[in-house]
């Protein structure tokens, strides 16, 4: 068993570092399990592969497997052999229950973040001089409308955050309004989470739709002092 | 059951069929195939797993001309004809950009009177203007402006008149097309053609 | 709709009147007659006044008829346009550095083309047949703007046709001085030609996910501009790399089978030889192909970034997880082969090399995982709840192109350096140089590393233009410069060396087979991915923007029961290609037998076709 011992102990610690280790390191979150399952079976073809690699580590890692399976006079492991082959198709079974079963759980989200803009609003340009006066003024309208729940240091921590699923986007995150084109922005300030389209779940944001209550440059101009709030700046072509 | 988990099982099938396959039959050609059906159902598997998302078609937007009863609701169709049917924002920018294949559209509206700009997109050669204030050499431009009202684009002149009216509209100017101008299709027509993207009814091409 | 039931109900009763009979064939001849001719008595949609939009059929449905024959014709043409650029390239090495041996394989792969051809043909006129009786209004469109390119592709068709057919049967004759000139010559002119045959209908294909629309002009005119389309020299530059992808795998593959059924010590060679050139060659497109994807998408972005979110952040954006993973098994399939040839091949070197191995491997596994970590993960809303929403706030920045680019990078520099470690296995250096050699090549790999991830890190805190044009154009060059600085240095340190354990030949075990088995796999599915991609692009738009598609089949459907299409139609592309390897090298085997009667030796039966020998006894 010596072969298959590392091979063993290897996959629990990475099980262990997944679920016990890696969510305690400050800033971090515990991961979901579509995730560690990724995670171990990338380890698990690893492993695969490199006690393949060559005839001898082969033997050693796969002897011993066959051996428990198909080999004779194996003395107590005989008992195990059959509980493994027992287990086994129980396990399968009680997966396939899990899976396809009636919970009273919510079903896995799905939704799509970034779906794609209506035409009308890709090509649209910020009509607003970028000056220092219209940023301050945007930052204005965004401490005012948009601050409750995108947070006052725009990381989507408000006083109004707590509550929604999903949570506010958190502008200081490289990975949110960086991505983003400023017209992209504009479209989904105007039209809010009901203007989402069908691959967007409509049910799924609860940004209200501005366009009800700010005139567009008012928008344009609360995008701009979002960018410079945020320090990020908007994607372009040029 | 639902739809994924019966193709769920369809694949888990064909993997079992594969791994049977491995296990009881020797000769080559064959394992290969069920090594090839594992591979494949495994591959199903996984396309099964991450989140079912199918897109569907957006409802046809139909316009109904009595509907319209400002300059500003003209604007607004002619709007999305212009980021659609009208294919304008394929090469023109609203506002500078670089990788705009045609000339800037920013302020067009107060640049030029409607009927200049009428002429401008169904006989785009009539005059050749040149842009003094750019200075040296008129810049060249690698896309050729089509006749619009034209095959393969073909604007009826309703929604001709309605891109204007979003042109003066995005420019800061008064919309000088009035809602009497357009042309109401008349009852003894057949059916509009059904035609791609958001149309207004009254199609110029309508036989 | 009620004229389809009509239709139904005449078909059918034929089809049990035949099986009543006992004649399946026939019914399956019928079917197919059938299917292959819908345009006789399918009903049309909508009765109304005016043309004919859309026709459609029963059970499985037009769209899903046209996906698979056009994705199947799309395969064999990728397969018989991969198959000369690799044939001719061993011609060339032949030809050049005198081994007989790669003639032989280039030989060998011609026979295939002329059956190859004649089948993607076929399918080619299928798909033709199907799309003018399923989408007349379309074709009626496509047909007005591309009338005079429709001509030059016929031309080209005749033109490719004559070459392939001097090619193949002039290869005996034209073995020798000038005569091979010429030949070799030929062998260009079939490439140069295919070149043509591919990118012609490449701009049909990209017209309508990027189309360029003038209504002045002649035919000419009009066709030229709706040819150059933006996305038309990135597609092809794209599926010229891939199909030489394409080809080198499937002669991986081919080679793969057949190592595992020959019994005799010398087919056993030839075949394991096969195997290493088709996966060395695959290997090689394989590099360069991330590049090139990443132009074609960066100018689909750059073209409608409606069409660009849709596929990276919208719909389509789960779709690129699973092309990480059929890429990353892609990779992880070659590396492996790369691996298990160093320990099998080079008795010895197991020792040596095991631990370069391992961390070859971790960095690799590293290198997935990074990639495989979607932005937005699959949670539960539990899960979802802890982590403060769909992205993860440690490993939700692995999730966005930065890293993304930055790890594919290193997986190519860590690809490259198993090809490198495995021509250096069994070898000493003598060179003077050697020591000082191989220090620079280390530095410079240890500093390319650095760099490319430097870049990638860096890359989270610039405006995403910056980081496009800039660093990501950089991190591929850094790779360029180290593959086009190791390869010379490593060649040059090679020439001095003296041979210290020579390559065994046909000792791989069982395993190399199936791995081949399985990068061709991979490749193929990951066409077959790209073309649902590509076509679930344009969302509910024939031609984008221009032409709506008002088919009841203008939606795109989910990606896991477009998965099961796409497995159905890998794997029927697998068959065929095995049914033309075994029509092709039928010849052979009664050769090789002696002309005495393929009974008598037990691998004088064709591999491809199972190695079953009742099935011959049966015919």
């Amino acid at each position: 068993m010596g072969a298959l011992g590392k091979p063993i102990i290897l996959m629990v610690a990475m099980y262990v570092f997944l679920k016990f280790v890696l969510p305690y390191i400050p800033g971090s979150a515990p991961l979901p399990s579509s995730l560690i399952f990724l995670y171990l079976i990338l380890t698990a073809s690893g492993i695969v592969i490199y006690e393949t690699l060559s005839g001898e580590s082969k033997d050693a890692f796969w002897g011993p497997i066959q051996r428990f399976l198909t080999g004779e006079n194996i003395g107590g492991l005989q008992a195990l052999r059959y509980g493994v082959l027992i287990l086994f198709p129980l396990l399968v079974g009680w997966q396939t229950y899990g899976s396809t079963a009636t919970s009273d759980l919510p079903p896995t989200e799905s939704r799509t973040i970034h779906p794609a803009p209506p035409g009308e609003y890709t090509g649209l340009v910020n009509p607003v001089p970028k000056t220092p006066e219209n940023i301050m003024q945007g930052k204005g309208f965004y401490a005012a409308f948009c601050s409750p729940c995108h947070g006052g240091n725009f990381d989507g921590k408000g006083p109004a955050a707590r509550g929604f699923i999903p949570a506010p986007a958190n502008f200081a995150d490289p990975t949110t309004i960086a991505m983003l084109q400023e017209s992209y922005l504009f479209w989904r300030i105007k039209k809010g989470g009901v203007g989402l389209p069908i691959e967007g779940a409509p049910w799924k944001s609860a940004m209200p739709r501005w366009e009800l209550e700010l005139p567009d440059e008012w928008i344009w101009k609360i995008i701009m002092g979002e960018y410079d709030g945020a320090h990020q700046s908007p994607r372009t072509w040029e | 059951m639902s739809e994924v988990a019966q193709l769920q099982l369809i694949s888990l099938g064909i993997v079992g069929f594969g791994v049977l396959i491995l296990l009881f039959i020797k000769a080559t050609f064959l394992r290969v195939t069920g090594f090839v059906a594992i591979v494949l159902g495994l591959f199903s598997l996984m396309s099964l797993a991450v989140p079912q998302m199918a897109s569907l078609p957006p409802a046809e937007e139909k316009v109904d001309i009595t509907s319209i009863k400002t300059p500003t609701d003209i604007a607004a169709i002619g709007q999305s004809v212009f980021f659609s049917k009208g294919q304008c924002a394929l090469c023109h920018s609203i506002g500078p950009s670089e990788s705009a294949r045609c000339p800037d559209l920013k302020g067009i509206g107060a640049k030029l009177s409607q009927d200049f700009l009428y002429e401008s997109l169904t006989d785009p050669q009539a005059f050749v203007y040149q842009d003094y204030r750019h200075g040296g050499v008129p810049k060249e431009y690698p896309a050729t402006m089509p006749a619009i009202d034209k095959d393969p684009i073909g604007l009826s002149k309703n929604e001709i008149l309605a891109v204007i009216a979003f042109l003066q509209q995005m420019s800061g100017e008064p919309i000088s097309v009035k809602v009497s101008d357009l042309e109401i299709p008349s009852q003894t027509q057949p059916a509009p053609v059904k035609a791609a993207g958001s149309a207004l009814v009254a199609d110029a091409h309508t036989p | 709709m009620s004229a389809i039931q009509q239709e139904r109900e005449t078909i059918q009763p034929s089809l049990r009147a035949d099986r009543s009979h006992g004649g399946w064939l026939a019914s399956l001849l019928l079917a197919a007659a059938w299917l292959a001719l819908p345009s006789i008595g399918v009903a049309a949609e909508g009765t109304g006044a005016g043309p004919t939009e859309y026709r459609d059929i029963p059970y499985i449905g037009s769209r899903n008829l046209v996906w698979i024959v056009a994705q199947l014709h799309l395969l064999l043409a990728g397969f018989v346009l991969g198959v000369p650029i690799f044939a001719w390239l061993c011609e060339v090495i032949a030809w050049r550095g005198g081994e007989k041996r790669y003639d032989k394989l280039a030989k060998e792969f011609t026979k295939l083309l002329t059956s190859a051809y004649a089948t993607t043909a076929l399918f080619g006129g299928i798909l033709l047949f199907l799309l003018v009786a399923f989408y007349p209004k379309l074709m009626n469109y496509l047909t007005d703007v591309f009338f005079p390119s429709f001509l030059l592709y016929c031309l080209l068709f005749l033109l490719e046709t004559a070459t392939l057919y001097l090619y193949w049967y002039g290869w005996d004759a034209m073995q020798h001085g000038r005569k091979k000139t010429l030949h070799v010559f030929l062998g260009f002119l079939l490439n140069f030609f295919a070149l043509f045959i591919m990118i012609v209908p490449n701009a049909w294909a990209t017209f309508q996910s990027s189309p360029v629309v003038i209504s002045e002009g002649t035919a000419f005119e009009r066709a030229w501009a709706a040819t150059w389309n933006p996305t038309w020299w990135p597609i092809n530059i794209h599926r010229l790399i891939a199909n030489v992808v394409l080809g080198g795998y499937i002669c991986g593959a081919y080679a793969g089978v057949r190592y595992l059924s020959v019994k005799s010590q010398e087919d056993r060679e030839h075949y394991d030889w096969m195997g290493y050139v088709g996966n060395f060659i695959g290997v090689f497109g394989l590099l360069a192909l991330p590049f090139a994807g990443y132009w074609l998408m960066r100018e689909i972005y750059q073209y409608n970034q409606q069409m660009g979110i849709t596929l990276m952040g919208g719909f389509l954006s789960w779709l690129f997880i699973i092309q990480a993973m059929l890429i990353g098994v892609l990779f992880l399939g070659s590396n492996y082969y790369f691996w298990l040839g160093i320990t099998y091949r080079i008795p010895g070197s197991e020792a040596k090399y095991r631990k370069a191995m391992l961390w070859m491997l971790i960095s690799l596994l590293f290198c997935l995982a990074v990639w495989m970590t979607p932005h937005s993960l699959v949670a539960s809303i539990e899960e979802a709840q802890k982590m403060g929403g769909a992205h993860h706030p440690l490993l939700g920045v692995l999730g966005v192109m930065s890293a993304k680019m930055t790890v594919s990078n290193l997986m190519i520099l860590i690809t490259f350096m198993s090809f490198v470690m495995y021509w250096r296995a069994g070898k000493q250096d003598t060179a003077g140089w050697a020591k000082l050699g191989k220090a620079v090549m280390g530095a410079i790999l240890v500093l390319a590393s650095i760099a490319v991830i430097v870049l990638g890190v860096w890359g989270y805190f610039v405006p995403a233009i910056v980081r496009i044009n800039y660093f990501s154009t950089s991190q591929v060059l850094i790779v360029i410069f180290v593959i086009l600085t190791i390869t010379p240095l490593t060649a040059l340190l090679l020439k001095s060396a003296k041979t210290t354990t020579e390559m065994v030949w046909g000792s791989m075990p069982p395993r190399a087979g199936y791995s081949l088995v399985l990068n061709a796999v991979m490749v193929i599915l990951l066409m077959t991915l790209m073309g649902y991609a590509r076509s679930s692009s344009r969302v509910h738009w024939h031609v984008y923007g221009v032409m709506r598609d008002t088919s009841p089949y203008a939606y795109s459907p989910a990606l896991g029961s477009a998965s099961l299409i796409m497995a159905f139609c890998t794997f029927f592309f697998c068959i065929l290609v095995a049914f033309i390897f075994w029509v092709a090298t039928m010849g052979d085997k009664y050769k090789a037998a002696g002309g005495t009667g393929k009974g008598e030796l037990p691998h004088g039966i064709p591999a491809m076709a199972g190695g079953a020998p009742d099935e011959n006894q049966k015919g």
